[in-house]
């Protein structure tokens, strides 16, 4: 994924400002920054939910505007809700994503992805009837049913308990192995411990890009503060 | 491994599938859509029909334009599930062509409109149309095909531009409803040709035409401008 000069404005306000981003397979980007610093628009622009006013973006080799569609096939999002219908089955939304994405062999798809987050047992319930941590482990379920070669994951630990959190580690441990994956968090420390990467922003602009490499958590804790402030 | 090739057809079926489940599941759009045809109706007949008056020659026009606020209903429900559940960004964010997303949309506010015009239809004939309608409900039910055509087409394209909007309780009936007018107009004449006591075919062909070429324009604008209905 690549990403040059993207600015999105609403109104007069530029909620992104000319940032850059570059990602390949088998690496992990945190974007890190406060309330309102872009973090949400940038990734949502990467989803190909937003159109840029400026920039280039072009993802898996797709440019987008133009190639939006090719590009969607290859990307896998999780927002701060995991987008999928409450007064459907677990296996009926996951049916029809499968049904949106043209999946060969559905039902072991769908069958691998409920086990592979803990919701098999649970696959013919309403998902009204889940906590929101149950809820968001469908969530993911449903961003890496089609094996998408990016994950964008908006606030993924948002809700989860302690357990779901410990799931979210392992399987995001396995996706970060063959695909690019950018995760939103304002969890400073969680992003560093993830990622390779790290993109801090302040008021839609980059402050910092940079390899992680021997930093620690608490140790940019505290970097991080004076770029933000 | 990234996604197959994901074919429009498959996509279609899965919309709309998932809408009629929706729909099953909650009972929120067509029931209440039912209801109000039903109590509009008998509005109409304590209105205007209880004083022994022969309404036949507008029952056609009663018909239709309690079934056109019925659809303003519908159309406005159509995206509900996608909005209050949160569900958009998924939609999306998948790799479904818009114009299958306008589509589908439109499938489903035409499969409520007939399940409405299933209850509409027989209390117009119980109402407001003296003697029988029996031999006429072959024509009648291809007016309703026909119309339900342009209003599924021409709905499903407000409900898309008015699903980012604001205000858009009130955006959409005021640009649905008067664009639905020449729908109402012909329809209604359609079936009081028929049902009116005129007999006239001649006039029932007229007004299905026009309801065909209706419905082949706005399906004509719908491509035309798809892509950017759900442009942010």
């Amino acid at each position: 994924m690549r990403a040059s000069g993207l600015v999105k404005r609403f109104g007069e306000r530029r909620a992104v400002d000319r940032v850059d981003v570059e990602l390949a397979a088998g690496e992990c980007l945190a974007v890190l920054g406060p309330n309102g610093a872009g973090k949400s628009t940038l990734l949502r622009m990467l989803a190909t939910l937003l159109r840029p006013d400026q920039g280039a973006l072009a993802v898996c080799g797709h440019r987008l505007p133009e190639r939006a569609g090719r590009a969607r096939a290859e990307i896998g999002y999780l927002g701060h809700d995991p987008l999928v219908y409450l007064d459907l089955t677990a296996r009926q939304n996951l049916e029809l994503y499968a049904d949106l994405y043209g999946l060969p062999d559905a039902r072991r798809r769908v069958d691998d992805a409920l086990d592979r987050v803990g919701l098999l047992a649970r696959s013919f319930d309403p998902v009204r009837t889940f906590s929101r941590g149950m809820a968001q482990r469908l969530g993911l379920a449903r961003a890496l049913l089609h094996e998408p070669r990016l994950l964008l994951l908006d606030e993924p630990y948002a809700g989860l308990d302690a357990a779901g959190a410990h799931l979210l580690d392992a399987v995001l441990a396995d996706a970060v192995r063959d695909r690019g994956v950018v995760i939103v968090t304002h969890e400073v420390e969680r992003g560093v411990a993830l990622a390779g990467r790290l993109l801090v922003l302040r008021a839609g602009r980059a402050v910092l890009s940079e390899r992680v490499g021997a930093l620690d958590g608490a140790t940019f804790r505290a970097r991080y503060e004076e770029l933000v402030a | 491994m990234s996604a197959g090739d994901p074919s429009w057809p498959r996509q279609m079926r899965a919309l709309l599938l998932k809408d009629l489940r929706l729909e099953l599941r909650t009972r929120d759009t067509a029931v209440a859509m039912v209801l109000f045809v039903v109590l509009a109706m008998l509005i109409f007949q304590f209105a205007v029909g209880s004083r022994g008056t022969d309404l036949t020659p507008y029952a056609g026009g009663i018909l239709w334009a309690t079934l056109s606020l019925t659809a303003v209903l519908g159309v406005g429900r159509s995206w509900v599930p996608e909005r209050d559940q949160r569900v958009l960004d998924g939609i999306l964010s998948a790799p479904v062509s818009r114009l299958v997303l306008l589509t589908s949309k439109a499938a489903t506010i035409y499969a409520y409109l007939l399940a409405v015009e299933i209850v509409a239809v027989p209390l117009m004939a119980l109402f407001f149309v003296r003697g029988s309608v029996a031999g006429d409900l072959g024509l009648i039910a291809v007016t309703c095909l026909l119309a339900n055509l342009g209003i599924a087409v021409l709905g499903s394209l407000y409900a898309c531009l008015a699903l980012f909007a604001r205000a858009r309780e009130l955006l959409l009936p005021v640009l649905f409803l008067p664009s639905l007018l020449p729908v109402v107009i012909a329809a209604a004449g359609a079936v009081n040709a028929v049902a009116g006591g005129t007999n006239d075919l001649a006039e029932y062909r007229g007004y299905s035409l026009f309801l065909a070429v209706y419905a082949v324009i706005f399906g004509l604008v719908a491509y035309a401008t798809y892509d950017h209905v759900f442009d942010d």
